[in-house]
């Protein structure tokens, strides 16, 4: 604590500025009419239904078609499980058993760049059957015909597991595919299947729907249950290709009754509410906090914003690496937690100084033991909610998550279709807690420890430390 | 000086617990009474979605339908269809809610009179069943008693000097005080039981797991400096008087702060979000008080009991 000197305040101080500010505005350049964004900001999180609206979409089954309960519910699983994978965790889903229909709404914003509905809710439809067929005999539009159209050999229902894999080329070029664990009833079908077209060098076309990837040559039996499909494509196809796989197919193709936007659930105008109430609740919480403990109180405020800028951050995906969040109610929700976890992580600091203050110890001394007293509470109950927000996780994130991995055996019981919004919920509070054990802590400290070098500022009273004396 | 309170909490159990009893006793009374509002994603339910030209007035339209239907509560959103271009406004009805077929029609006929001049129809009438509803609820019971035995086990281990398992499950009823009277908010107030409950439940969970263990955190050190010379009430009783300013900061800070989000949500009339911020302010007061009040109390009462038995089980403890 000694060695702190008193630049370290303003390097801080400056860099949580910095970091809020680019947080708040994102880093954007304008040239002419270009808009490049290079930081993305505030502006840049997507909000669930609840908070901005997005569409609504109504399908039905084919006017031939009369689709039992059984389908419906499979074919409701497949379409959540899609949405999963085109990253919207926030959705909601119904079904009208009387009417054929799966109404599905999910959030959207009038103008967003990278998020196109239209397209989504095509691929929401799709049938998105996979097959392997014997010989590859096609008519002129491309679609399988003869032997190839009679001879399936796998569906997408023999695959257990499909992921995204790669391997290099002779000159060094990554090669990706999609590669499949077949179940074992797949696996015998597939070892018959490669054992009779082997001898004679045939041939098996892969399919999705009516597209065809590839139609590789069959070298060897291939008896272990392991196959892949090639067919040119880059990382994000292989894996997009491999979620498609894993998602199932529809018992038929879906189509789209009605298709609309939707305005908030909670009522227009409540993402301005709930802005502003925001900013007047911390508005709040800054007065009071300095009110009460002076200088460590507008320390804890300048380490909030970084917790809250910090928060918001990992929402928007301001980080490159790490994709933004659908941010709910549930998800501000667990942004109030945090934000309450960092404010009682500086009062409880604060008063441990107030305290050590008022048995007599240095202004040094009480700071410094102030803070490491204060650790064991803030550490054990930061800690307890890192473990609940892991949980929640774990529940209600997608199944190829670490956390739900980890927990597979509490839920296993349970569809993969609920993650849902109550993960919004673990994902804001686990960075919000990190990040208050960051600011609210070690960022205070350090602030606290290199302001108290000052001269000016040395006096106990600034630190709550006569108030008792009088 | 330390000691700027000095309120005997470990004498007064009796009264805390006498609140703590009744608070509980008219949450579920009230349950009984009243019955849980279930969301339409849990009960089910019919949409209906009409379209029209101009413009509505999206609260005068409930209004309108809710006194077609002789009282049934209805939501709705508002939005353009993508393909006609015209606007739609889609109504959410709750299957319990009485909606018969006769006051189906009644408010189609309402409705095609009133806003005739929006050229209004009727898109589509779907009845749903419940989405997902009742496995989320199940999931999220198995993810909160998982949370418990997580907690139990590592407030057991971290504050084992002090008997760390009996501490844990006094923690974790306390929680469960809190979770009932936050639902019992719920019920009084008719909001509807949907995923913003989940949420403000497992919020107060936190937040009270957070109180109780600052409280312990005290007890442990507290524990350690005076075990030769104090009794355990004397100690547990000094260690929440000295914790009761940041208790007492704490909550009203925290407390105030949803102070301000409901009243903002009041004056923009966006009354969705007070059926969120209300019970997430009586749970944070619920939570302040157990976590002083109720759990400590409860602890000692638990563990005068349990140690009179034999003394092998204490040991282990």
């Amino acid at each position: 604590m000694r060695k702190i000197k008193k630049p370290v305040f303003f390097v801080v101080f400056a860099l949580i500025l910095l970091f809020a500010a680019s947080v708040f505005f994102g880093v954007t350049t304008y040239y002419g009419d270009m808009n490049t964004v290079y930081v993305k900001g505030v502006d840049n999180i997507r909000f669930g239904i609840d908070i901005r609206g997005g569409v609504d979409v109504t399908f039905t089954s084919p006017e031939d078609i009369d689709a039992t309960d059984a389908q419906l519910d499979a074919a409701k699983e497949v379409i959540v499980q899609r949405m999963i994978n085109l990253g919207i965790t926030d959705y909601e889903s119904f079904i009208d058993y009387g009417n054929d229909r799966i109404i599905v709404r999910f959030p959207w914003k009038e103008g967003e760049a990278n998020f196109d509905p239209e397209e989504a809710v095509k691929e929401l439809g799709e049938t998105a059957e996979l097959t392997f067929r014997e010989g590859y005999e096609v008519d002129e539009a491309g679609m399988y015909t003869g032997v190839t159209k009679d001879n399936v050999i796998l569906v997408g229902s023999d695959v257990q597991e499909a992921y995204a894999a790669y391997s290099e080329d002779k000159s060094g070029n990554l090669e990706w595919q999609v590669s499949l664990e077949l179940t074992s009833e797949g696996a015998k079908k597939f070892a018959d299947a490669t054992t009779k077209l082997a001898p004679s060098r045939g041939v098996i076309s892969i399919w999705m729907d009516e597209t065809c990837f590839s139609y590789p040559q069959v070298q060897t039996a291939i008896t272990d249950g392991r196959a892949s499909i090639t067919g040119n494509f880059d990382a994000d196809e292989a894996k997009a290709l491999a979620d498609k796989i894993n998602s199932g197919a529809l018992p038929f193709k879906l189509v789209t009754a009605s298709f609309s936007t939707i305005s908030p659930s909670l009522g227009s105008g409540a993402l301005e509410a709930m802005v502003v109430a925001g900013i007047i609740a911390f508005a709040f919480i800054a007065v009071f906090m300095i009110a009460l403990y002076r200088l460590p109180g507008a320390v804890a405020v300048v380490a909030l914003v970084g917790q809250v800028a910090g928060t918001l951050a990992f929402i928007s995906g301001y980080f490159g690496f790490m994709n933004g969040s659908i941010l709910t109610i549930p998800g501000i929700a667990g942004i109030i937690l945090a934000v309450g976890m960092g404010v009682d992580a500086n009062i409880i600091t604060s008063e441990r100084i107030r305290e050590e203050l008022a048995n007599g110890k240095t202004l040094d001394g009480s700071i410094e033991s102030g803070f490491r007293r204060a650790f064991s509470a803030i550490l054990d109950g930061n800690v307890t909610m890192i473990l609940v927000a892991i949980i929640l996780m774990g529940a209600f994130g997608t199944p190829d998550s670490i956390f739900s991995k980890l927990l597979h055996f509490v839920f296993f019981m349970f569809g993969p279709s609920t993650a849902g919004t109550i993960y919004s919920f673990g994902f804001t509070l686990l960075t919000g807690v990190a990040l208050n054990l960051f600011f609210g802590v070690l960022c205070s400290r350090l602030m606290l420890a290199s302001l108290s070098k000052f001269k000016a500022l040395r006096n106990p009273k600034l630190y709550g430390g006569v108030r008792h004396e009088q | 000086m330390n000691n700027k309170f000095n309120i005997d909490f470990v004498a007064r159990k009796k009264l805390f617990f006498i609140i703590s009893i009744a608070a509980i006793a008219v949450s579920i009374l009230s349950s009984f009474i009243f019955g849980a509002n279930l969301d339409i994603q849990f009960k089910g339910g019919t949409i209906l979605t009409y379209i029209y030209d101009g413009a509505i007035d999206q609260s005068q339209f409930e209004a309108d339908a809710t006194a077609a239907l002789e009282g049934i509560g209805v939501t709705s959103t508002v939005g353009e269809d993508f393909s006609s271009g015209r606007n739609n406004i889609q109504l959410s009805l709750i299957s319990n809610s009485g909606l018969t077929s006769d006051k189906q029609i009644a408010l189609s006929d309402a409705i095609s009179e009133k806003y005739a001049a929006n050229n209004i129809e009727l898109l589509e009438s779907s009845d749903v069943s419940p989405s997902s509803g009742r496995e989320f609820f199940l999931k999220c019971i198995v993810a909160v008693l998982l949370s418990f035995i997580v907690l139990i086990v590592y407030i057991a281990l971290r504050f084992k000097n002090i008997g760390g398992w009996l501490a844990g499950v006094c923690a974790v009823t306390a929680l469960l005080h809190d979770c009932i009277i936050v639902y019992g908010t719920f019920i009084i107030c008719h909001m509807s039981i949907n995923a913003n409950f989940m949420a403000v439940v497992l919020t107060i969970l936190g937040y009270s797991i957070n109180n109780t263990i600052v409280i312990y955190d005290r007890i442990r050190e507290n524990e350690i400096l005076f075990r030769k010379k104090k009794t355990k009430t004397e100690i547990v009783n000094m260690s929440i008087n000295q914790s009761l300013t940041r208790s007492v900061n704490t909550s009203i800070t925290t407390i105030v702060a949803m102070l301000a989000v409901t009243i903002v949500a009041a004056v923009y009339g966006v009354t969705s979000i007070i059926s969120f911020s209300l019970p997430m302010m009586i749970g944070m007061i619920a939570g302040a008080y157990s976590s002083v009040c109720f759990t400590c109390p409860l602890w000692l009462t638990l563990e005068d009991k349990i140690g009179k038995k034999p003394k092998a089980k204490k040991a282990k403890a």
